[in-house]
């Protein structure tokens, strides 16, 4: 398994994570959500030991990625946002250089070489150089890199960026096929559905912190059954405040000089008497979304700003 | 097979499939080897030679015999005279056909005889640099003789000028009998001081001996042979170190520093592989060039050796360069700024016996002159043991240093990117 305790990395005087903790478990998919920026590839690198943390603790699989780092790799299968492969080579003989880079040999290296071709779907196209693949056969390749020496834990930072609809549901999954097989995985993502989608259990960090955690259905809970009604426009807050806080059942989550954020049941119900009391408050309305319960909202509640912000 | 060989063989592959770039390294110093061959007529071919027109507008004895001094044996070698009518001849020399047109004007043999101030025109060919000053150092040497045979010969020489005199038609028979008398005696006093000589001063340089000491005088494309294949190796050593940060920008890097493997074994495969290129471009340049030249077969294997190992010391100094800047960019223009003036100075793109001796004393001390002259010494058979030894010595120390170098700074950063 992996843990992760208080862990701190500062840049400079910009501190990238704060006092992140949590841990993912064996045969299921830890997710890490956050907008760009939130720290996520920074705590994934402290990990996989690519960066070295100011503070706190990883371990993996009981090995600490500071004092015991070559150990802790050799458990670990990275994806990398980026792609990482040889371009002129072709896909079995970059599975083959970083299979040797994980201490395969021989047969052994040969064999596995095959199964993962097969797993990634490329061995009909294993001698081709790799600068003649598609996008999404490149980023099947790069997880298949990471795989080749049948990683107990694998980390994935936001692997489907940039990837077409249909080779992100395939590398989606090989990444729940992996965790079947027992391997633990950790996954960074901005992508709400995604991280809904894949994830057992789920962190949501943004400016470096995790905000909250738990499975879906606990991070779920948080934002209660109640929809998310978001509404831009010109609003004077003093005024809005107030004609809002007369409407029974409406929670004022955040209201700003562009926009007002709102918790309820049944919003569409409720929308015409809501924005009655706001244009009667002197608000200009432009524009009004109903979200209901879910990892966006629950990200809206904490934050007061959107996933893709 | 390790990862160490594993990552030499897989930089061959990505080579392998990259041929433009191997070429160009190899093209370069091939092309300006082949242009240098061909313009010196390759193995033994002849010296540049000027081609000089003459114009005889005096057609006395005098003329002649400046137009035969012209083709004796030691100025003949660097100059083919004809002679010429005066506006053929300039048609000629515009024309780039010749070095240079000389026009010997009427009264010239008086002139010379009686001392007095005369001129040769001499019009040079402004698309050559180096054979019309071969012309004219010749001349000067003809016009000095002339200003030493009057301080000799002066009273002799302005009688025969001043011609017969007045109701004469020749010399009287007394006149020449004591002109000739006089000549025999002067030569026969200056006989007795110049021959037999008691001791004979040649003046060698220290080339020349080592050259007379190697057999018979190298081709002159050999002297550029050892510098065009340093060349090479610069070019070589500047590409391969260069795949440092094409490794990084692919983010090959950091996906071997997330592995178990250390950085250290990694750079060791780069640095085999590129000891491995310079060793079989430099095994087949030099098997080329034995053959070739006819040099001794023996010396292949040491010269194939060296050229190996200093290759990779090359290598890894290049590679401390593209570690320490902060950009590929600016890695491009550090190295290559650094390998032209070396390349420069080193021997690659003239030889050192074509240098003056300032700079050839400067470009042997650079690390690439200085290998050039350790590999000149192989191919001549000049090296001796010990110093070879202590070159190979200094070769391994300073090796050893730069890779631990590398080692450093890839481990402490760069991957990491």
């Amino acid at each position: 398994m992996i843990e992760v305790l208080g862990l701190r990395k500062q840049y400079g005087s910009i501190t990238a994570v704060e006092d992140v903790t949590f841990d993912a478990e064996p045969g299921a998919i830890f997710g890490l959500l956050g907008p760009n920026g939130a720290g996520k590839t920074t705590a994934i690198s402290c990990v996989s030991g690519l960066l070295r943390p100011d503070a706190g603790r990883v371990r993996v699989f009981g090995h600490d990625v500071v004092t015991d780092g070559r150990a802790s790799r050799e458990k670990l299968g990275v994806v990398p946002q980026e792609l990482a492969l040889y371009e002129e080579l072709s896909a079995r003989e970059n599975l083959s250089y970083w299979g040797a880079a994980y201490g395969l040999r021989g047969g052994t290296l040969k064999k596995r070489v095959q199964e993962v071709l097969e797993i990634i779907e490329l061995h009909d196209r294993a001698k081709e150089p790799v600068k003649r693949f598609s996008g999404g056969m490149k980023r099947r390749l790069n997880f298949g890199c990471a795989l080749v020496h049948t990683p107990q834990a694998l980390l994935l930072d936001e692997p489907t960026v940039g990837v077409d609809p249909q080779s992100r549901v395939r590398l989606l999954d090989l990444v729940r096929d992996q965790a079947r097989q027992g391997t633990c995985v950790l996954y960074t993502t901005h992508y709400m559905e995604e991280a809904e989608g894949l994830c057992d259990r789920l962190a949501i960090i943004d400016h470096g912190r995790i905000i909250a955690m738990g499975t879906l259905t606990e991070l779920r809970a948080k934002v209660g059954e109640r929809d998310l009604l978001r509404l831009s426009g010109r609003f004077e807050p003093g005024p809005v405040r107030e004609a809002l806080g007369r409407l029974d059942g409406v929670e004022i989550v955040q209201v700003e000089a562009d926009s007002v954020t709102l918790a309820m049941r049944e919003a569409a119900r409720k929308l015409p008497s809501t924005l009655q009391a706001l244009t009667a408050a002197g608000a200009e309305l432009y524009e009004t979304t109903v979200t209901q319960p879910n990892l966006e909202s629950l990200f809206i509640k904490l934050t007061g700003k959107e996933l893709r912000e | 097979m390790t990862f160490l060989w594993r990552t030499a063989l897989k930089d061959f592959h990505r080579q392998r499939r990259q041929p433009v770039e191997f070429v160009l390294w190899l093209g370069i110093p091939l092309v300006i080897g082949a242009l240098v061959v061909a313009s010196t007529g390759g193995r033994g071919g002849p010296k540049p030679q000027a081609h000089l027109l003459v114009v005889d507008q005096d057609d006395s004895t005098l003329s002649n015999l400046l137009l035969g001094g012209l083709s004796q044996e030691a100025a003949g070698s660097f100059i083919r005279a004809e002679v010429v009518q005066l506006e053929a001849g300039r048609k000629r020399v515009e024309r780039g056909e010749a070095t240079a047109l000389l026009v010997i004007p009427a009264g010239f043999s008086d002139a010379v005889l009686r001392e007095e101030p005369c001129t040769l025109r001499l019009v040079t060919n402004p698309a050559q640099r180096i054979l019309p000053g071969i012309v004219e150092e010749t001349l000067a040497i003809f016009a000095d003789a002339a200003f030493y045979l009057h301080r000799v010969l002066g009273d002799d020489l302005r009688a025969l000028a001043g011609g017969p005199a007045p109701g004469l038609d020749t010399f009287p028979n007394a006149q020449i009998i004591s002109t000739s008398v006089h000549i025999n005696e002067l030569v026969g006093r200056v006989n007795s001081y110049v021959d037999p000589l008691v001791i004979q001063l040649e003046t060698t340089t220290d080339e020349e001996e080592k050259e007379k000491a190697a057999g018979p005088p190298k081709s002159f494309a050999l002297y550029f042979l050892p510098g065009l294949l340093y060349m090479s190796l610069l070019f070589m050593a500047q590409g391969v170190s260069e795949d440092l940060w094409r490794e990084r920008s692919q983010m090959t890097l950091r996906r071997l520093v997330v592995s178990p493997r250390s950085v250290t074994e990694f750079l060791g495969g780069k640095a085999i592989y590129g000891t491995a290129l310079m060793g079989a471009t430099g095994f087949v340049s030099l098997t080329i060039a034995f053959l070739y030249f006819h040099l001794a077969p023996s010396a292949l294997p040491l010269a194939t050796l060296w050229v190996m190992f200093s290759g990779a010391v090359l290598l890894l100094a290049m590679m401390v360069i593209q570690l320490h800047v902060r950009t590929q960019r600016a890695g491009n223009i550090v190295s290559m700024g650094l390998i032209f003036p070396l390349m420069m100075i080193g021997g690659s793109f003239f030889p050192f016996e074509a240098m003056p001796e300032w700079m050839a004393k400067i470009g042997r001390h650079t690390p690439n002159g200085w290998s050039v002259q350790q590999l000149e010494n192989i191919l001549n058979g000049t090296v001796r043991p010990a110093a070879l030894g202590n070159a190979i010595a200094l070769l391994a120390g300073v090796g050893v240093v730069l890779f631990l170098v590398c080692a450093r700074r890839l481990r402490r950063g760069f991957a990491q990117g």
